[in-house]
């Protein structure tokens, strides 16, 4: 399946994001590893991207974890500084509100999960609300408290509480890492459209990871699929995965 | 049921609701505050309680009082939050009360980091509170395996009447896997009648209970220890647990290792074996008791030439290693304590280096 490395992005849609991107969504949805893969496509479709780690809840498995990765392939990432990356505080570097002043082609605003982790958004009502802004949940079915419809609309309901900002539009993550089959992306995608249908939101787009991507029919999506190799491993993968 | 991702925090505060625990008493501390905010949501679902506390002082007390009304009762905290814990965890151990206390480590001493380590095994398995009482201590290396041991840790808390704990590093406590809660594991609570201060209008004796540490008559005193000494000795025969990897090999090198620092040794393992070299690993899944025998075995095939602890901490399993091979072997030791777990290249070299 040579040519399938090929495409640039899956199913019968591509995906042509831009702008600022939001990534929220209930704690564990896959909010840091939807935001960074989506980096990678958008910067190797050829556009300028720029991704920021707003996760300040999370002290494990942050985005901060990909950068050497993603300052490898080009793309501007936003920390805090070095010397605070392992404190358990919550810190907001000054440069993100200057990235929403000035984003670049595409903008990643990794935020932190539930309601709690986008309460940052409110600090940077200011900046965000001069601007056009994609505000997208992630869904995995797989995960505690969003395995229905109502879980879903609830997170979403305390996200724009919190936030003061409209959700946008919907990833679905369905998957259980390593034991995930092409059943359980079709059931969330099931779940997914059924959350559509009852939000009125539009599916961005939907995740599977590389290795089971070939598997899966590509028809049965009417939304686009990103790839997801994944980059949050623990240690005794890393190194199997290196080539990643 | 069909298998959930989940966080290891997130998985033992279900695993806890699922074998019956309506009761959660915690103070949050990062690697383990997942737990508190899980259970925060779901014990009132279940019509259970979770009361936090104003400090992890006051907590262990509070765990001290439901488990001694004979009530299915959990704690979760990390390593300076069990520090405070440690005298009520005597209290209780000395109390015959069943209770479950899980660690989700992280780096120490003192405040130390939010990462993960293995820096509280001699804490857990040699005391951490005062006087001659020990804990069953489990060691999981995953997320399934933190489930199972919670659900289980409450039925033996009943059979031995005493704390339990599940020792568990930070990436335990973070990393998301898939899991299932095995619906066999959920056991009826014991009868308690003969000992839990649950009040008199259910039992059926007039015998009043009393739930209590002191012990003013040596006599006495010299008694509640050999019971709970008959305990431990109990333990030793009935509830060792650990697992062999590649250990029906002829391998050069024995690791001993517990937890996710186990799994580093397996991928390593794995890679060795590419290279032509055999090496072999027993890990401990209950570190007290402690699987002796296990050990020796292991360490005294001929085949194995030299016997490595490798742990994240400065060296603390490594003594109990030790004192299982018996001299039969030099024992070695290979650690990292800072946050950063060992990367599985660097478990190879220094594996290498005892060849």
């Amino acid at each position: 399946m040579i040519w399938i490395n090929n495409v640039a992005g899956y199913g019968l849609k591509n995906i042509d994001i831009k702008g600022i991107v939001i990534i929220c969504g209930n704690y564990g949805s896959g909010k840091t590893e939807t935001a960074v893969n989506l980096a990678i496509k958008r910067k190797r479709d050829g556009i300028d991207v720029k991704i920021a780690d707003l996760d300040l809840v999370n002290p494990y498995f942050r985005t901060r974890e990909a950068r050497v990765l993603l300052e490898s392939l080009g793309v501007s990432v936003i920390l805090p500084d070095r010397q605070y990356m392992h404190a358990d505080l919550p810190i907001l570097a000054p440069a993100v509100a200057g990235m929403i002043q000035q984003p670049s082609e595409l903008t990643i605003l990794d935020a932190g999960g539930d309601d709690v982790g986008v309460t940052v958004l409110a600090a940077l009502e200011n900046h965000l609300s001069k601007k056009k802004v994609h505000m997208l949940q992630v869904v995995n079915p797989y995960r505690p408290f969003t395995e229905e419809v109502k879980g879903c609309i609830r997170i979403k309901e305390e996200i724009e509480a919190t936030s003061k900002m409209k959700i946008t539009g919907l990833v679905g993550n369905a998957n259980l890492i390593d034991e995930t089959l092409p059943e359980h992306i079709y059931k969330g995608y099931d779940l997914l459209k059924e959350l559509s249908l009852e939000t009125g939101l539009k599916i961005e787009f939907i995740t599977a990871c590389s290795n089971i991507i070939s598997q899966l029919e590509l028809d049965r999506f009417s939304c686009p699929v990103l790839e997801i190799e994944r980059k949050m491993n623990p240690p005794w993968k890393r190194l199997r995965n290196k080539g990643v | 049921m069909a298998k959930v991702l989940m966080k290891g925090n997130e998985a033992i505060g279900e695993a806890a609701i699922r074998a019956g625990c309506l009761n959660y008493f915690a103070y949050p501390i990062t690697p383990q505050s997942e737990v508190a905010e899980y259970l925060a949501k779901r014990m009132p679902e279940v019509g259970g309680v979770f009361l936090q506390g104003e400090s992890e002082v006051a907590v262990g007390y509070m765990i001290f009082g439901a488990a001694g009304c004979g009530e299915r009762v959990m704690t979760t905290s990390s390593s300076p939050g069990i520090s405070l814990m440690s005298e009520a965890l005597s209290y209780i151990a000395a109390a015959q009360c069943p209770a479950v206390f899980v660690n989700i480590m992280r780096g120490g001493p003192g405040l130390g980091g939010i990462l993960p380590s293995q820096g509280d095994y001699f804490q857990a398995v040699k005391g951490g509170g005062h006087g001659d009482y020990h804990l069953l201590v489990f060691a999981p290396d995953g997320v399934q395996e933190a489930v199972e041991m919670t659900m289980n840790a409450f039925t033996l808390a009943e059979k031995y009447r005493g704390p339990v704990m599940i020792l568990g590093d930070g990436m335990i406590g973070q990393m998301m896997e898939p899991v299932e809660f095995p619906d066999n594991l959920k056991s009826e609570p014991s009868n308690k009648d003969a000992w839990a201060t649950s009040g008199m209008d259910k039992r059926k004796s007039d015998k009043r209970n009393l739930v209590r540490s002191l012990f003013l008559d040596p006599t006495e005193l010299n008694a509640n220890n050999l019971a709970l000494k008959a305990k431990y000795v109990q333990m030793k025969k009935e509830e060792i647990l650990y697992e062999g990897y590649n250990t029906d090999l002829d391998y050069k090198v024995l690791i001993v290792s517990y937890g996710t620092m186990s799994r580093v040794c397996k991928t390593s393992i794995d890679m060795m074996k590419e290279e032509g070299i055999e090496v072999g690993l027993l890990r401990p899944r209950t570190l007290f008791p402690f699987p002796e025998e296990a050990i020796f075995k292991a360490a005294t095939r001929e085949s194995c030439k030299a016997v490595i602890s490798i742990e994240m901490s400065m060296g603390q399993m490594v003594e109990d290693v030790e004192r299982c091979v018996r001299g039969q072997r030099k024992v070695d030791f290979y650690g990292e304590c800072g946050g950063d777990i060992p990367t599985p290249e660097k478990i190879i070299e220094v594996v290498k280096g005892l060849l």
